[in-house]
């Protein structure tokens, strides 16, 4: 295992310390200026009416006409630029294996070592893994160091702050396990990196969409964004166990299957 | 016991053909070469053989164990070279040693170190600023490392220059000569020629042929030039069972075969017959012996006929 983990370290170690990094420094800026920007919302509501319903559909609750810090700072965990960071780089992360290895014909070499194929995904997995916990806590630093310079009412207790997390979490293993699961039905890593961008987009806007479509609203429970609500679980301090089981139950079948797919299927590179 | 074994192979893609019905025995200490044209099935019977691809239906067996579901463990005394080698853009000869030592479980640096010494590989050039040939040197030093109990190598001399070839040739005979069981797939027969003690010949996804090197010898026809007399006539001599006469004197073209050409010294093309032999030559030698011919030049047997017309027919 521990040659093929630092094959997967030699792989995604740069790629995986530039995106940490900017998701860092995107944390570190929105939770210094969202509470400024969003504290004034109530002029961009009354020029942009489309704002309000899209700031509705990512906190999942509606804002009101004056944005309250604690909203400010949930907001800041639903930001468009937080989640295409982190599944940007958790959707090409798990493309690799075996999508990627068969795009660029190494499959051959690693497939003929002597290692078990649950064994190579049990280790792009514990890579995965990794990775999320990197990432994530390069976020939270960055957020962290921040809010050093915001008001002390502004900032966001330790619990909740740990609470988001946890569900953002949940979002990043049931969104890995997704793409893994293209990848492992796929010969193309920009096939599967392509499906799984087009789906996280549609998933995405069928949320947004739900605030103005009774249609939409029927499907809305097919959105991951569903499951993800840093308002409420601040609004009411209480954890998210439904969605975060949810979204476990979800990651483990996409996970289950993925490695299932991967072990059964023939691998072409020719 | 025998170290490959494959019954009733049959592998398709969707409606297309891969192979079908192949049948093949390797035993311990051969180096069994495996021809056939660009896309008669080769690489599809080796990547089921290693467990890249399931069969469809039929059974593969390395070392006694099935192929797709033990793959892992039959893996561990296999070394493999596929036919498109493709590696890790950041990897270094020293890298991929230590990688696979880990995964084998044991130190294969100072092994790997002395092959990529003997391919005169840089051990510390990553692979994105490899040629070709380098990188299939180094896939090969990788397959060899850990002294495998069966090597797979498919068309692995594309990219290596002669001196390099030899060297494999050599490597892979030392490794036959322990007992190590080699299977060598191209589509180049001077090479499979010089290595392997066996030969399968592949067509259109088939075994159209298995048989020992030495017995296809005898099967291969045979250039024979023989020069008459001056006062000899082609025409009155009555050839022996076995015998096709290609050209008489008077129909010998301007242009022959290049080695044909070696045996038929210019001031000589009058006198000139070409035939060609097939069976074993020492029947047509007694008779020639007693005809009084002025030389009889007897060709190698000519595999690349034989296998000419396996690929063609």
């Amino acid at each position: 295992m521990s040659g093929l983990l630092r094959k997967i370290w030699m792989e995604v170690r740069w790629p995986m310390l530039w995106f940490s990094l900017g998701l860092c420094a995107i944390m570190g800026l929105l939770t210094a200026l969202l509470p400024k920007i969003l504290g004034n919302i109530h002029t961009v509501f009354d020029k942009m009416p489309i704002v309000k319903p899209l700031i509705t559909a990512l906190l999942g609750v509606d804002p009101g006409d004056k944005m309250s810090s604690q909203l400010s700072q949930a907001f800041l965990w639903v930001h468009p630029t937080v989640l295409t960071l982190i599944w940007a780089h958790e959707v090409m992360y798990c493309s690799r294996m075996p999508a990627g290895e068969i795009d660029r014909g190494t499959a051959d070499f690693l497939l003929c070592l002597p290692v078990s194929r649950w064994k190579v995904f049990s280790a792009e997995t514990i890579g995965w893994l990794i990775s999320g916990v990197c990432i994530l806590s390069f976020g939270y630093v960055g957020h962290l160091t921040a809010s050093l310079t915001v008001q002390p009412e502004m900032r966001l207790s330790v619990p909740h702050t740990m609470m988001v997390m946890a569900n953002l979490a949940a979002v990043y293993l049931a969104v890995g396990s997704f793409a893994f699961f293209l990848s492992a039905l796929s010969d193309r890593r920009g096939r599967a990196i392509g499906v799984a961008f087009a789906i996280m987009l549609a998933s995405f806007l069928l949320n947004f969409l739900a605030q103005f479509q009774d249609w939409a609203k029927g499907a809305s429970w097919l959105s991951v964004m569903e499951y993800y609500r840093p308002a409420i679980i601040i609004q009411t301090g209480t954890f998210p166990w439904f969605d975060v089981g949810i979204l476990l139950c979800i990651a483990s079948a996409f996970w289950i299957a993925s490695g299932v797919t991967f072990r059964m299927r023939s691998i072409c590179t020719v | 016991m025998s170290v490959v074994v494959a019954k009733d192979l049959c592998r398709t893609y969707g409606s297309r053909r891969g192979i079908s019905d192949v049948n093949l025995t390797i035993n311990p200490g051969e180096i069994f070469g495996f021809l056939g044209p660009n896309g008669a099935g080769k690489s599809t019977t080796i990547r089921v053989l290693m467990g890249l691809l399931r069969a469809s239906s039929g059974t593969a067996q390395i070392f006694g164990q099935d192929c797709w579901s033990e793959g892992s463990t039959i893996r561990q005394d296999v070394g493999y070279v596929a036919g498109d080698v493709r590696l890790y853009s950041w990897l270094t000869t020293r890298r991929g040693l230590s990688m696979i030592s880990k995964i084998h479980g044991r130190d294969l640096l100072p092994n790997g170190l002395r092959l990529a010494e003997r391919f005169r590989l840089e051990p510390d050039l990553v692979v994105r600023k490899m040629s070709r040939g380098n990188r299939q040197k180094v896939a090969l030093v990788l397959a060899l490392a850990h002294s495998p109990r069966l090597v797979i190598l498919d068309e692995p001399t594309s990219g290596l220059d002669p001196l390099m070839q030899d060297t494999l040739m050599m490597c892979l005979r030392e490794l036959a000569s322990k007992g190590h069981t080699v299977m060598f797939s191209s589509h180049t027969l001077s090479e499979v020629e010089t290595l392997c003690n066996r030969i399968a010949i592949v067509r259109d996804g088939q075994i159209v042929e298995d048989s020992a090197l030495s017995s296809l010898k005898v099967q291969a026809p045979r250039q024979i030039v023989v020069t008459l007399q001056a006062e000899q006539l082609a025409s009155d001599i009555q050839w022996p069972d076995g015998v096709d006469v290609k050209y008489m004197p008077s129909a010998l073209p301007e242009q022959l075969s290049s080695t044909i050409a070696l045996m038929v010294p210019p001031s000589l093309r009058d006198r000139t017959c070409i035939l060609e032999l097939r069976g074993t030559s020492a029947p047509f030698i007694r008779w020639a012996a007693g005809q009084n011919f002025a030389d009889v030049v007897i060709g190698s047997p000519a595999l690349e006929v034989l296998f000419r017309r396996y690929y063609e027919s």
